[in-house]
């Protein structure tokens, strides 16, 4: 048989489980537009009944505990499309600068002075004495020169300023891995001593989530409620309470930032993130496409000097070299390419020694049709370079675009998961209102009933 | 139990807000700039053959440049042969006087310096230059070509034998001067000597009917050689047309590449217009949709 005493206790309990799920439901509100924040519930339960006789009494209910809802394997998803959308990103944002750079659809690139250096020699052919018309080739020379040279060197510029972004993006990593590692103490402090973490993990998941956009993370439950992050070829992030904070170094040749985790160097191994963007296109876009200029370039100064030194000059001497020696393996071609010779006078037009002979200024004019670049023709060539920089450019749009849709569905499913839904939430506070209001109603009651019993035996 | 709903749709709606500005973007862009293609990604293949195609119609400028430049020497030269028709023509005239047994000696020696004069001006004739350039002296064009000893009257060459080809589109090529040599001293008729002996018969009285026929064969070579001109003009203008027409082609492929409709492109501008007003109105209306706070009674 119960007694009043019970009933207000149990009245008592009710309410303070009910204070409990208010509670939550506010901190749910308020934190409706944090980003990283998952949704509470709490878990109420009923006390152990006791037994009175053959009767089994309930005892109430108590608030067992709160719990955040997320779906870990959503997050990991979640953190795993960022990190390609990050590389993607960062890729393209400097893959539009180069593409930029030779928009042939705006007249920018190098195609109008490849063809007038050509046309230089066309219109030599037909006055070959002409000093003007060999001012003209100089002229049409030295523009080509200079077209090669800046393009080379604002591709360097580029390269130099996406190297510095690569520091930048080192220390942030390394910022966001000490915080990791602060929240990845905080975490295995709350869970073992059996409090809430989710306000940590939170935190965590938001600071992996930033990290994700940067680098590829890969992580490892390290039981406890601590995490280990590593990249996805294994090099440290954080273990524990300790994070790993990688260091660059310039490299010797190349005057290029390299990566490193705790002495060994990882930067061709950055698969993910914002990072291997910068380095994808630092270390091979920018190269191939230096490569393929200093092709361009060599073999066509060294084409046309072999060309030029077969014919003669106006006075009939043996000409030389039209543009300066191409270095050896065409290295750095297009950015030291210049003309060699200052003199109009000394552009070898004539193929007999003649002074008004055009034979060699149209052997020169017919290197525009020649397949010596690789098989193909200088104009060839180029078009090919202009075709890789918009085909590379292209696909990487086309990737973040169904990669941005991918990860937009999955933030909606991580939402649908932990996301605070205001609804859902003033359905609840009305729930636990009226439960609260009811128990406080038995309370009442029940403080009657013990009055009448009091009055009862004491009149 | 249904799928919970992701509760916030902002960052969806706005997806789609920034996919239909993106739209309109590029449609007024491509009716702004007339074309479909304005960056090297929008088109890289078309880009590529953009290249080429620039490359063709500037090298198409250049022939024509050319051909234009060639057109005034032609015609340089052919009325610098028609002097020299003219002047023949007249050797052949007085010639034939001076050949007429009735003239007097102290004529035939006025007829013979008149013969002098015209040699003179044959060598000027030939040594007329274009643009600083000796027409007539072969691919030697810095050379004089032609110098007259007074002594002799005799005319000596000093040119070469040899012409210029310049080029045209497809490999074609135009050949661009015919040696002095050729024109005034050919095998089959040599001007210059011609008139150096039509004066030596002339001051001596002998055989002036044999360098009289010298004269007259060189007077029909020179002639002869003129054609070329005739018809190398003829083929600059069919180049001419020829290479106009290229150009039409090009700039009617460089449209077909990157060019945009401009019907389809106005379309696809009312059509993204439309589009973003929709979305706009959409989200409004769904930002201010009521939750369940708002019937929710004290």
């Amino acid at each position: 048989m119960g007694n009043l005493t019970a009933g207000l206790n149990i009245a008592l309990q009710s309410m303070l489980a009910e204070q409990g799920a208010i509670d939550t439901t506010s901190n749910n509100i308020a934190n409706v537009n944090t980003p990283g924040y998952a949704r509470q519930r709490v878990d109420l339960e009923e006390t152990p009944p006791i037994q009175i006789g053959n009767i089994t009494y309930g005892t109430g209910a108590q608030l067992k505990q709160v719990l955040s809802l997320r779906d870990s394997i959503l997050d990991l998803r979640v953190n795993q499309e960022t990190q390609q959308q990050g590389k993607l990103d960062s890729f393209l944002s400097s893959a539009q600068q180069i593409q930029a750079l030779f928009n042939e659809t705006s007249g920018t690139g190098l195609q109008s002075d490849l063809t007038a250096f050509f046309n230089s020699f066309s219109e030599l052919s037909t006055n070959p004495s002409d000093l003007n018309l060999r001012q003209a080739v100089l002229t049409a020379g030295q523009n080509l020169a200079s077209a090669f040279q800046q393009s080379s060197n604002s591709l360097a510029n580029l390269q130099h300023s996406v190297d510095l972004s690569v520091t930048q993006s080192v220390n942030q990593i390394n910022t966001l891995a000490q915080q990791i590692a602060v929240v990845n103490t905080q975490v295995a402090a709350a869970v073992s001593s059996g409090q809430n973490a989710g306000a940590f993990i939170d935190q965590r998941q938001q600071l992996i989530n930033q990290l994700s956009s940067l680098v590829d993370v890969s992580e490892i439950d390290a039981g406890g409620g601590s995490l280990t992050l590593t990249t996805s070829n294994g090099a440290a992030l954080v273990v524990g309470g300790q994070s790993f904070a990688w260091t660059t170094q310039a490299d010797p040749t190349t005057a290029l930032q390299h990566i490193y985790s705790q002495g060994s160097d990882i930067t061709a191994r950055i698969s993910g993130g914002q990072l291997a963007g910068q380095l994808q296109v630092r270390d091979q876009e920018i190269p191939s496409l230096q490569g393929s200029l200093d092709t361009l370039a060599g073999d066509l100064s060294t084409a046309v000097n072999t060309q030029h030194q077969a014919g003669f000059d106006l006075s009939g001497a043996a000409g030389g070299n039209f543009f300066t020696a191409a270095p050896a393996g065409n290295v750095g071609a297009a950015a030291s390419i210049q003309v060699a010779i200052t003199d109009p006078s000394r552009i070898a037009a004539s193929s007999d020694g003649s002074a008004g002979d055009n034979g060699n200024s149209n052997a020169i004019l017919a290197l525009q049709n020649q397949n010596f670049i690789n098989g193909l023709t200088p104009i060839g060539a180029y078009a090919g370079l202009v075709f890789k920089i918009g085909n590379d450019v292209q696909s990487a749009q086309s990737n973040e675009a169904a990669g941005s849709q991918v990860l937009q569905q999955l933030q909606n499913l991580q939402g649908g998961v932990s996301g605070v839904d205001i609804n859902e939430e003033s359905a609840n506070l009305i729930r636990f209102q009226n439960a609260y209001s009811a128990s406080a109603r038995v309370a009442s009651v029940i403080d009657s009933l013990l009055q009448t019993t009091i009055d009862m035996v004491n009149p | 139990m249904s799928v919970r709903l992701n509760p916030n749709i902002l960052p969806d709606l706005l997806t789609s807000i920034q996919e239909s500005r993106g739209n309109l973007n590029t449609a007024t862009q491509q009716l702004s700039s007339g074309r479909r293609v304005n960056q090297l990604s929008d088109d890289p293949s078309a880009a590529a053959q953009l290249v080429a195609n620039h490359d063709q119609a500037a090298q198409d400028d250049q022939f024509l440049q050319n051909l234009s430049g060639l057109q005034s020497k032609f015609q340089v030269a052919d009325s610098t042969m028609s002097s020299v028709v003219t002047l023949l023509t007249r050797a052949v005239s007085i010639g034939t006087e001076g050949a007429n047994g009735t003239v007097s000696a102290s004529d035939r020696q006025a007829i013979a310096g008149e013969v002098q004069g015209l040699l003179t001006q044959l060598v000027s004739l030939g040594n007329t230059s274009y643009q600083g350039a000796y027409l007539f002296a072969g691919t030697a064009s810095t050379t004089q070509p032609f110098t007259l000893d007074p002594a002799t009257q005799q005319v000596v060459y000093n040119g070469n034998g040899n012409s210029n080809a310049v080029a045209l589109l497809n490999g074609a090529s135009v050949k661009s001067n015919v040696p002095g040599s050729q024109l005034f001293q050919n095998a089959s008729g040599n001007a210059m000597s011609a008139l150096g002996d039509l004066y030596h018969a002339l001051q001596t009285g002998n055989n002036i009917a044999g360098a009289l026929s010298e004269v007259e064969s060189a007077l029909s070579e020179v002639s002869v050689q003129r054609v070329f001109y005739g018809n190398v003009l003829n083929q600059i203008t069919s180049s001419e047309n020829f290479l106009s027409q290229d150009k039409v082609n090009l700039s009617s492929q460089e449209n077909t590449l990157v060019g945009v409709d401009p019907a389809v492109a106005a379309t696809d501008l009312a059509q993204s217009q439309t589009a973003y007003q929709s979305d706009l109105a959409a989200t409004g209306q769904i930002l201010n949709l009521p939750s369940l706070l708002d019937f929710l009674v004290h």
